[in-house]
């Protein structure tokens, strides 16, 4: 099978990436474009480590075929920090000690990250929803979610002052 | 409360900016130039004899580079961890179990490996495998191995006169306890890079817990010496036991040393899961004497342990299952005893909590029974049984530090309040029952005596004031290099923040052992005392010589310099740079190994114990009687950690032990059918996700551990063991019935309700 011209939006920049149909959008991201950030728990779609950002919504990378992704702006935890300064919620993670292993984090930030897209104030049970396909092994939920609680109120706050 | 600057004090996890950002990096995450992907070969069978192992054809494929089997290994062809080592790195005449593996192949791309591994043309004379671990005790049951029994140990620790302690009891009570077979899920699958460096160094990237073991054992397959041979472990994204012992990790060296390229082995999650070892299922017959008025007379306990084909850690799980079993109670009269058991399922080993979770099942299930048989609380009979500082327990060893205890089981009872618990509603909906559990345990830190149980550590003082630490501990997320760096702070007297570990890496960092047994905290930690000691000293009598102040009135703290606690315009820096000039050393090795304080009775255990730490949980569950669901309402979980190093990092170690005792207690199972395992996978072996836990509520106990670092002791593993049986006498309150067996899956809870007839009442009394 020949390979397909596939054209991304990968934290913002536009790339253009010649891979064969059967790729997914994770191995694109690591393995095309060295983003390995993004990490791979299972392939199956029941980790969530591999979670992305595919035009707003939270998706698993690791079931979206090349061409499924064709034209699609994907935001990874590369690309949550802006000229080194740490995105709140990757500030709040650290803080909080919302990570262990910090295998999961990366999915798990941008589940959470797309979460307070659409939801800057959310409830300690929206998140528990928005991160229940993000298995963490070392059991960081709950530092997790008063994470995601701290950074959504300090970016409300910095909104408002 | 002593004054810490550092110890105690929030500080982040090390590195955690690299894992928030996606710059921390994994096995596999590197990539290097022209490298390979290795696989290997799983046999189609559980037990069978190989007929024909032909990769000739295999070999000829284009993109196949290296293809080994185990005749091509120039070295040893064993993993090297149980001795008698018995455990092939490759297999040769005979398949004992599904993850065995026949062949290792190294090609240009996954898919040419895989092609390669497809070739390989593989004969089985299927054997009828041993799959039920009472059969394997059969007088005369076929034998896993020619040569040795089935049974492989079977350790008696005897204490006291256990006749005369069931003569003693009023009541005995005896039941059979069962515990699944449970598999680690670390997010990160076991991964390995390999590759032949410059100076005829194979250079393993390693993610494991034990970098100095991994080089010896590579450095035998390979047939090289030691010095050839350097382990790194890169971020490591879990472990829990499950990364111990090696994996793939000398295969990937051997196909390195074969092809001559860098190589890379990441097993897929299906192959995980199939291959590493997994906590034991085990069951135990546990009998106990009691008086009336409650107090414990006697125990004689069985434990029966499946470890599959191979050693691995399955012997020693099982001692410490037997070490264990008396529980965090006085028991005056004890026989403990622990069979290993051969058959060709999975194999079992070292997995968070090394037995106790299994031990501490039986025993706080059997407690709960008892104290309803004498109508007594469940917490005054903990109370009134604990352990306590000067007991003897049935190992033969006196407890050094045991208020814990009783300090957990108070602190427990009144966070979760414990006694007003009976004026809850029961039954907030006919097709509801509430009901409540507490579980205490006690957990050993360390490897035991008689098992090398040491660390180097290694402090560099720069001229900029700032701090190297050098480990070789393994720090798997379970934030052992920030505390160790938080000690390495306070102990010289500099700000966390100018500490930088490096580790480990076998050519730079010097062993620290494995990073099991919660032993990182009180080993690795008085190392690093050790190595500050000289450094420390080395400052101050610099300091001494610049203010002309005497020694003993000057501290280090937050780089400064004080004198009877005033500031000076003097800092850590300018101390160094002093004491450089002056020609004197500001770099320290620390050594230090475990120490036990009595010798120990004769015919007790030999590996027993000197530092023992407790914890007890509260569990408040719902039961849905017509599903059988449980919820669980609240968790209470009461730790005793001898001092905080890291008030962050000792909060998520008791949350997610919990979590994963909570998974243990209602919904893990390694399901396994004539040695295959029927859910190798995540979306079929179910692990908590942030839905299935309540808020936890965690509290930490405080009283220094003698001779530990700060008074700090492991909290790795303990906080995992007492949530399975807490929820499992919460949920038999619930329902009015015992229950012997977790998972409580609802099939399971539902079939207790309507086979069991209600034999207490609900809700205690």
């Amino acid at each position: 099978m020949s390979d397909i011209e596939l054209h991304l939006v990968v934290n913002g920049a536009p790339c253009t990436v010649q891979a064969e149909p059967c790729l997914t959008l994770l191995e694109i991201l690591r393995d095309k474009l060295g983003l390995t950030g993004t990490k791979e728990g299972c392939g199956a779609g029941d980790c969530g480590a591999c979670v992305v950002l595919m035009d707003g919504q939270a998706v698993n990378a690791c079931l979206v075929l090349a061409a499924q992704a064709q034209g699609a702006h994907i935001i990874t935890v590369e690309g949550l920090a802006q000229e080194g300064n740490l995105h709140p919620l990757q500030q709040a993670f650290v803080d909080k000690w919302a990570l262990q292993c910090g295998f999961c984090t990366p999915g798990m930030l941008m589940s959470c990250y797309a979460l307070l897209l659409g939801n800057p104030d959310p409830s300690p049970e929206e998140i528990r929803e928005a991160i229940a396909g993000n298995l963490c092994r070392c059991g960081t939920y709950q530092s997790v979610v008063e994470a995601v609680l701290s950074a959504a109120r300090s970016t409300r706050e910095a909104r408002h002052a | 409360m002593l004054d810490f600057s550092v110890i105690g004090k929030p500080a982040p996890a090390n590195r955690s900016r690299d894992i928030v950002t996606g710059q921390a990096r994994y096995c596999p995450d590197i990539r290097l130039p022209g490298m390979l992907v290795g696989k290997l070969l799983y046999p189609k069978y559980s037990s069978a004899i190989i007929t024909r192992l032909d990769v000739n054809s295999a070999r000829m494929l284009p993109g196949v580079v290296a293809l080994l089997t185990a005749r091509d290994i120039p070295g040893e062809n064993s993993y090297l961890y149980a001795l008698p080592a018995d455990q092939p790195l490759l297999v040769t005449d005979i398949v004992r179990y599904q993850g065995d593996a026949l062949a290792a192949v190294a090609a240009e791309t996954e898919e040419l490996a895989q092609a390669a591994l497809d070739a390989i043309k593989v004969e089985y004379e299927p054997l009828e495998g041993l799959y039920d671990v009472l059969e394997a005790m059969q007088p005369g049951a076929r034998q896993v191995w020619p040569d040795r029994e089935n049974v492989y140990d079977h350790l008696i620790i005897d204490h006291g006169d256990i006749d005369l302690g069931f003569k003693a009891a009023d009541i005995i009570i005896e039941h059979t306890y069962y515990t699944p077979l449970v598999e680690h899920a670390f997010m990160e699958t076991e991964g390995a890079v390999a590759y032949l460096d410059e100076n005829g160094v194979m250079v393993v990237y390693s993610s494991c817990q034990a970098p100095h073991r991994d080089q010896i054992q590579i450095a035998r397959a390979l047939g090289v010496p030691e010095s050839r041979v350097r382990v790194i472990t890169p971020h490591i994204g879990g472990a829990f036991g499950g990364k111990d012992e090696a994996h793939v990790q000398i295969h990937t060296a051997l196909l390195a040393q074969s092809s001559g390229r860098p190589v890379r082995i990441i097993r897929s999650r299906e192959e995980s899961i199939l291959t590493h070892v997994k906590r034991h299922p085990i069951i135990i017959r546990y009998r106990t004497g009691i008086t009336h008025d409650g107090k414990l007379t006697a125990v004689h306990a069985e434990a029966i342990g499946d470890t599959g084909p191979y050693l691995n850690a399955g012997r020693d799980v099982m001692n410490f299952v037997a070490a264990t079993l008396s529980g965090p109670y006085y028991v005056p009269n004890a026989r403990l005893e622990a069979y290993t058991v051969f058959t060709n399922n999975p194999i079992c080993g070292a997995m968070r909590g090394y037995g106790i979770p299994q031990a501490s099942f039986a025993y706080e299930a059997q407690m709960d029974l008892l104290a309803r048989r004498i109508g007594m609380d469940p917490l005054e009979i903990r109370l009134l049984n604990g352990l306590d500082t000067g007991m003897q327990v049935p190992t033969g060893v006196t407890i050094r530090e045991g208020r814990g205890m009783k300090a957990c089981l108070q602190e427990a009872a009144r966070f979760s309040g414990w006694k007003g618990r009976l004026n809850e509603t029961p039954q907030p909906a006919p097709h509801l029952r509430r009901g409540w559990g507490m579980a205490s345990i006690w957990f050993s830190i360390g490897m035991g005596r008689g098992i090398p149980d040491h660390a180097t550590a290694t402090l560099d003082i720069t001229l900029d004031g700032s701090v190297i630490l050098h480990t070789g501990a393994a720090d798997m997320g379970q934030g052992a290099h920030t505390a160790l760096a938080q000690m390495a702070a306070e102990a010289i007297g500099v700000k966390f923040e100018t500490v930088k570990v490096i580790g480990p890496d076998t050519a730079i960092t010097f062993d620290a052992g494995p990073s099991v047994a919660s032993r990182q905290t009180f080993i690795s930690g008085n190392a690093v005392l050790n190595a500050a000691q000289p450094i420390r000293e080395v400052l101050l009598q610099t300091a001494s010589e610049l203010t002309g102040l005497p020694v003993g009135i000057l501290q280090l703290r937050d780089g400064l310099v004080l004198a009877e606690g005033e500031r000076l315009s003097l800092t850590i820096a300018e101390l160094a740079i002093k004491a450089t000039q002056e020609n004197r050393c500001l770099h320290a090795d620390g050594f230090y190994a475990m120490q036990y304080p009595e010798p120990l009775q004769p015919n007790s255990y030999a590996y027993a114990p000197a530092v023992f730490t407790f914890g007890t949980q509260v569990a408040q569950v719902l039961v849905d009687i017509e599903t059988g669901q449980v919820t669980i309402e609240k968790l209470v979980a009461v730790q005793d950690a001898g001092q905080v190093i890291n008030p962050g990092g000792a909060r998520g170690q008791i949350e997610g032990g919990v979590i994963m005792g909570l998974g243990y207690a209602l919904m893990e199972e390694l399901l396994v059918d004539q040695g295959s395992t029927q859910n190798p996978n995540l979306g079929t072996y179910l692990i908590p996700t942030a839905k299935d836990v309540p808020a936890l509520i965690v509290k930490i106990v405080e009283i220094p551990e003698p001779f530990a670092p700060f008074g700090a002791k492991g909290l790795g593993e303990p906080p995992l063991t007492p949530t399975a049986p807490a929820i499992l006498n919460a949920v038999a309150d619930a329902i009015g019935v015992p229950l012997y067996r977790i998972p409580l899956t609802p099939e399971r809870v539902l079939t207790a309700i309507v086979s069991v007839p209600e034999i207490f009442p609900n809700n205690g009394s």
